[in-house]
């Protein structure tokens, strides 16, 4: 009963006038950059974080989440309409989205993503709303070693799961961490790193200049690259007949919305896997499980709800760590973690009783930014057709000057925006040979808390790393710490099943 | 052969490598200007944690090496370009006339900055009337202006144009 006070409550502030007209821009925004190929949630999230500096905490969340919102729903526009995904999230969505505006129906393929969008998202925020309040309750019995060791986790789930090569992922972690590290010791209060003594590294990287970096400047190289400039679009035709048909199509997709609903929201509490991922599995398991499997590829909408159903649960699954733990679900979440540090708020359970009105302002606009997300997108689609005929070359100059304004304005330093070309370069080059940027943007944002957590924990056992596997004395940081090591070394039996599977086979 | 055919997915793997590599080590030799070391007695030296992280980094680099030798990973039989010619004028241009950008940001100020910027990207890569790139070389600053320095208050550099901005910041402030 308590917990549908606090949802009321937050509806309530969510309806608040600056909150819901940033609401509906938020959604306005996330559509349109999802809608865009080459940036999705993330880019968005990381390029508009530093215009909320000047809105209260709340107004700031409400904003930014309704942009990861809106991006999920956009990512298809784009998919169905150029083949391109808009977003990494949306890569499922081509696979029955294009061949079903190929084969002339477009609009179902467009409906099929709204509507599965809209139920994947309701199903989710019902879940959050059900799971955030115990979870962050046990989560309060947390110490400095418990934090630690969750951070711990967080950095294994992406070598355990993230299905990238093993010594490049752990390399992002770390270079992640390392840059974290640079600035005045948080102990002893020297300098570290300071690069040719340019004072510039004195404050430390703010991790908005490594995000915007790799998903603002990195993320345009990659896509003028892929791109070089040009759009290919479909033929649409928008007529109500055309919405009534497609919504009859959907009948046969009630499976394929189970599914990518609650398979999504628990893939997307996972820090490692996120939106991306969760689509894919969706895809794939509704595919298998479907009487139909074989028409998978050929455009059917089961094959458009089951992803997009799944991106959109997974991204709300994905706040629940954030919120709860302090743990981003997402290199989104991670970004939005980072600008609740920067809003003077502490991430993890205490947000929960100290500002519950920013918490549960968050969980009650993520169901009135689903509703007006849909609403939006389908409204909509011809502006977003209009959009995405701009060509890329016109596009890109203008995200480039949001990202040196971006860059600049945290710190008003010209050597960020430096930095942020610096990274964006070489975070174009690392990901073209298939080194994960995510993590490095999720070691930056974790760097510092997850250092504060270890000396604080090696403050309280004299120094014993002891502290985090000793099962009578913190039995809750020693389980999760058994989880990690398991997460780091499965990678390495992955080989040996494989063998034992061909072996197996053989025989 | 162009340079771009020459740089193949192969090269520029190992060479990225060694590159990271040998940035892991300076980390490591720039971290031992602190203490780098820790044990019960005394707390943990400043230099520690980035000392052992790029330590770490060093040797995530030399698997890499080691899986390019052995040919285990996909890159390392990978004889295409890393980038295509045509894709590499889009980005070299690109990424030129950005550092150009920052460059003139701080000499220039960054309204003034901008104009050349867009009207330079947008003549050089799209097939725009001179009219629509003019507008909007002027019309993006504008907006950049009032957004940063009317409803944000946050001031942009502005260099050696600065004192042209007084008469505008006398009308917003009066």
């Amino acid at each position: 009963m308590d917990v549908f006070i606090l949802l009321l409550e937050g509806i309530f502030v969510s309806f608040e006038p600056l909150n819901l007209g940033l609401l509906i821009f938020g959604c306005l925004i996330g559509l349109f950059v999802g809608a865009m190929p080459g940036l999705g949630s993330v880019n968005g999230v990381a390029i508009l974080i530093p215009i909320t500096f000047i809105i209260p905490p709340t107004a700031a969340i409400i904003f930014l989440a309704a942009v990861y919102y809106g991006a999920m729903y956009g990512g298809a526009i784009s998919s169905v309409m150029l083949g391109i995904p808009g977003a990494s999230t949306a890569v499922a969505t081509v696979f029955d989205g294009r061949p079903l505006a190929v084969k002339g129906e477009a609009m179902t393929a467009l409906t099929a993503a709204a509507v599965g969008s809209f139920v994947g998202g309701t199903v989710s925020v019902i879940l959050f709303t059900l799971f955030a309040p115990p979870l962050a309750e046990v989560a309060l019995r947390f110490n400095a070693p418990e934090t630690f060791a969750l951070m711990v986790m967080a950095f294994a789930t992406f070598v355990g799961l993230g299905g990238d090569d093993v010594p490049k992922t752990i390399f992002s972690i770390l270079i992640g961490l390392a840059l974290s590290t640079i600035g005045l010791d948080l102990i002893t209060g020297k300098p570290r790193l300071i690069f040719f003594n340019i004072p510039g590294f004195l404050h430390g990287i703010n991790f908005l200049v490594l995000a915007i970096g790799i998903y603002g400047i990195g993320e345009m190289l990659w896509t003028l690259e892929e791109t070089k400039g040009k759009v290919q679009m479909s033929k649409l035709s928008v007529n109500m007949k055309e919405v009534g048909r497609a919504f009859g199509a959907l009948k046969k997709t009630i499976m394929a919305m189970n599914i990518g609903s609650f398979l999504g929201f628990f893939v997307g509490i996972l820090p490692a896997a996120g939106a991306t991922p969760a689509s894919l599995m969706s895809y794939g398991i509704t595919k298998q499980l479907s009487k139909n499997s074989k028409e998978f590829g050929s455009g059917v909408p089961a094959g458009v709800v089951a992803p997009e159903c799944a991106n959109n649960s997974a991204s709300t699954g994905s706040m629940l760590p954030m919120l709860t733990l302090g743990i981003p679900g997402s290199p989104t979440t991670a970004i939005l973690l980072g600008g609740m540090i920067l809003w003077g708020l502490t991430p993890g359970p205490l947000l929960f009783t100290q500002e519950p009105e920013f918490v549960w302002g968050l969980i009650g606009s993520l169901y009135i930014a689903n509703f007006f997300t849909l609403v939006l997108n389908i409204a909509l689609i011809p502006a977003f057709l209009m959009v995405l005929r701009i060509p890329f070359a016109i596009l890109a100059p203008v995200i480039f000057v949001l990202c040196v304004t971006g860059g600049y304005a945290p710190t008003q330093s010209l050597h960020d925006v430096w930095l942020m070309l610096l990274f964006g370069f070489a975070g174009y080059i690392l990901r073209k040979l298939d080194y994960p940027v995510a993590p490095a943007v999720l070691s930056i944002v974790l760097g510092p808390l997850a250092e504060k957590a270890l000396r604080q924990s090696l403050i309280l056992s004299d120094g014993s790393m002891g502290i985090f596997f000793d099962m009578a004395e913190k039995p809750i940081a020693a389980i999760i710490m058994y989880i990690a090591i398991v997460l780091l070394i499965m990678p390495a039996f992955g080989p040996l099943y494989r063998k034992y599977i061909k072996k197996k086979q053989t025989t | 052969m162009s340079v771009t055919n020459k740089i193949t997915v192969k090269r520029a793997e190992i060479a990225v490598a060694v590159i990271l590599a040998l940035c892991s080590i300076a980390l490591m030799i720039k971290s031992a200007e602190n203490r780098i070391t820790w044990n019960a007695e005394e707390n943990m030296g400043a230099g520690f944690l980035p000392f052992y992280l790029s330590l770490g980094m060093l040797i995530c680099t030399v698997l890499t090496i080691i899986k390019f030798v052995l040919k285990r990973s996909p890159q390392s039989k990978d004889d295409s370009p890393f980038i295509e010619a045509e894709a590499f004028k889009y980005i070299a241009v690109t990424i030129i006339s950005l550092v150009i950008l920052v460059l003139a940001i701080g000499y220039l100020g960054i309204y003034f900055s901008l104009i050349f910027f867009l009207a330079f990207y947008l003549r050089y890569f799209s097939s725009k009337s001179i009219l629509f790139i003019s507008v909007f070389s002027l019309i993006t600053p504008v907006l950049t202006f009032l957004f940063f320095e009317w409803l944000l208050k946050i001031p942009l550099p502005q260099g050696i144009s600065e004192p042209l901005f007084y008469p505008v910041y006398d009308f917003m402030y009066s």
